[in-house]
């Protein structure tokens, strides 16, 4: 046990020291505010746009900015003085080409490894049985997709993942209430997590908790947030990323309304648990969510971690699902990095080198035989495909269990 | 599974790097100069622009500069000119369609195997365009020693100066480019002190 947890480690510290996405400079240079004493990241970053070097919105909600700023405090002396100013630098040369860059990176991502190995012991003790327990451990220690995703873009979303995931063993330890504090605080790091709180209502067993369990996550979120309301804080975060993307119009229904595909399914799946499942299982909603968001959204990479604890614990519980949910795995990773932006793939490598700027990316490379937009389209409606038909065997399945 | 995940974490931090290096075709020779974007040169039908320097490496390709196309105006060809003691040795042509507002252009030509340290002299000129399609360059207004550039001629006045340009050179071999990254990489991985607090 102890040298397989070594090896992931070691393999986990050889991504995030060399892999070098620029997302992880931005938000941290944004959270290095907090040491000086900026409260409402989002207004002063609007307001001071003109003289700061990097003009960016900060996009995550407020426990990222403080978590984040929290752990910079406390890791300033490991960083050294010139940090801040390597944060600042906007010539995206000097600042890769910086031979700190590798120390930096470390640091930064050193919260996610912790995050990272706790998931795996969570995963562990998510099981009754030991045997399937230790299963889960290795599925998530020593899976490419996670270690991928969570050490090459420096991935903020394993907070909100190891939150939910706690969340989700509180109910499988029915402490119900806990749980929707849990997906409250998990929220105040990133929305999505709320996406599972219509879901959670039904677990209630009186109409008292069922309202507590609809108000608690809001409430929690709410108390994280109202401090900031303001035109920036909703510019910054309410109207960009999952908000804009998972209300994408699907198809037109005439006089200027569509019908959204993802929320359609979401709303189906929503009346189904509510008319028809007496007893519902929180975790097939929580996944099957996942899977029509991925399905019927133009997502982030990152995003995808929100759905791998659950992938792991499902190929655990359903062995004969593992392949399908591989391939399904390989499609959702290789969608994003066939997007026309280097920072998904080549630029990933340029801590070795910038000469890797005049390399073509996966978009331009395909495109020189085949229009990558309809190969990207291929592979997600492929994958929409396969993810339905997960979504319809785990309540088929479980029903008939 | 924990060894093939072992094999893909290896790959993917110590090969894929060789791989990306095998597959450049060419490697800059220079960093960009930096520039005032406030200084400008017009460039449209007989107003061209020439531009003198020392080429900083054998196997030249390419010459690589910032070019503004205000509102995406300009759509007709932009031709590069390269000469050696007054002959056309190389040209290349781009559209303008092609040429993003500010954006990084690089004039690719066929390599010149004994560019080392000799002087040319290269054109860039728009002659299709009329003046509301013109395209700008950005102007140092001295000799830059690790661009080569030396002198520049518009309207027929010589400067001193020229371009902000970044050479391209042809890679003598993948090994050597590969070791070249990987050198790079580890001098700075292992560079004294950088690895620990200040």
């Amino acid at each position: 046990m102890k040298k397989i947890l070594v090896l992931a480690i070691v393999l986990r510290v050889l991504v995030a020291a060399f892999l070098f996405h620029p997302d992880i400079k931005t938000f941290n240079f944004q959270a290095s505010f907090l040491k000086k004493g900026v409260t409402d990241i989002y207004s002063y970053l609007i307001e001071n746009r003109k003289t700061l070097p990097l003009k960016e919105e900060f996009v995550y909600f407020p426990l990222t900015y403080f978590v984040l700023g929290g752990y910079q405090a406390i890791a300033s002396p490991v960083l050294g003085s010139g940090f801040d100013a390597w944060l600042g630098n906007a010539d995206s040369n000097t600042a890769i080409l910086n031979p700190n860059v590798f120390r930096y990176l470390l640091v930064l991502k050193l919260p996610y490894l912790i995050l990272d190995i706790s998931i795996a012991f969570l995963l562990l003790k998510f099981f009754d049985s030991g045997v399937m327990g230790k299963k889960a451990f290795i599925i998530w220690l020593f899976n490419p997709f996670t270690i991928f995703i969570i050490y090459a873009f420096g991935n903020i979303d394993i907070f909100p993942v190891f939150i939910t995931l706690i969340s989700l063993l509180l109910i499988k330890k029915e402490k119900l209430l806990l749980a929707a504090l849990a997906l409250g605080i998990a929220a105040g790091f990133k929305l999505y997590p709320l996406l599972f709180v219509p879901f959670l209502i039904f677990g209630g067993k009186s109409t008292k908790e069922k309202v507590l369990l609809g108000a608690i996550p809001f409430g929690i979120f709410g108390a994280i947030s109202v401090p900031f309301l303001s035109q920036a804080f909703a510019q910054s975060t309410l109207i960009s990323g999952l908000t804009t993307r998972i209300f994408n119009p699907g198809f037109a229904v005439g006089f200027g309304e569509s019908i959204i595909v993802g929320l359609l399914l979401f709303s189906a799946l929503f009346f189904g648990a509510w008319l028809t499942d007496k007893k519902p299982n929180m975790f097939n909603y929580w996944i099957a969510i996942l899977l029509i968001i991925f399905s019927f959204s133009h997502f982030h990479i990152a995003w995808l971690l929100w759905i791998a604890p659950f992938v792991v614990i499902l190929a655990v519980k359903k062995p004969f699902l593992s392949w399908p949910l591989f391939l399904l795995a390989m499609a959702s990773v290789v969608i994003p990095l066939l997007y026309q932006d280097r920072s998904m793939t080549i630029s990933l490598y340029r801590a070795y080198s910038t000469w890797f700027d005049l390399l073509p990316t996966p978009f331009n490379a395909v495109e020189r035989f085949y229009d990558p937009y309809n190969l990207q389209s291929i592979l997600h409606t492929i994958f929409a495909g396969g993810a339905l038909t997960i979504s319809y065997l785990l309540f088929r399945k479980e029903k008939s269990q | 599974m924990i060894w093939l995940t072992t094999a893909s974490v290896l790959t993917l931090v110590f090969v894929v790097p060789a791989v990306l290096a095998s597959a450049l075709k060419m490697i800059p020779v220079n960093i960009q100069p930096g520039y005032n974007s406030d200084i400008r040169l017009s460039i449209y039908k007989i107003r061209g622009f020439s531009q003198k320097f020392v080429a900083k490496t054998g196997n030249l390709t390419a010459i690589g500069t910032s070019i503004r196309n205000p509102n995406l105006k300009n759509k007709t060809d932009v031709i590069f000119s390269l000469y050696d003691n007054g002959n056309l040795i190389r040209t290349s042509i781009l559209n303008g369609q092609n040429l993003e507002d500010g954006s990084f252009v690089k004039f690719v030509f066929p390599v010149i195997p004994d560019s080392l340290g000799k002087e040319y002299t290269f054109t860039i000129t728009s002659p299709g365009a009329g003046p509301e399609e013109t395209i700008e360059v950005f102007i140092i207004g001295e000799p830059e020693p690790t661009s080569g550039i030396t002198e520049y001629t518009y309207e027929e006045e010589v400067h001193p100066g020229g371009i902000p340009l970044v050479s391209y050179s042809q890679p003598e071999s993948k090994l050597k480019t590969i070791n070249s990254v990987y050198s790079s990489w580890l001098s700075r991985l292992l560079s004294p002190g950088s690895q620990k607090s200040e």
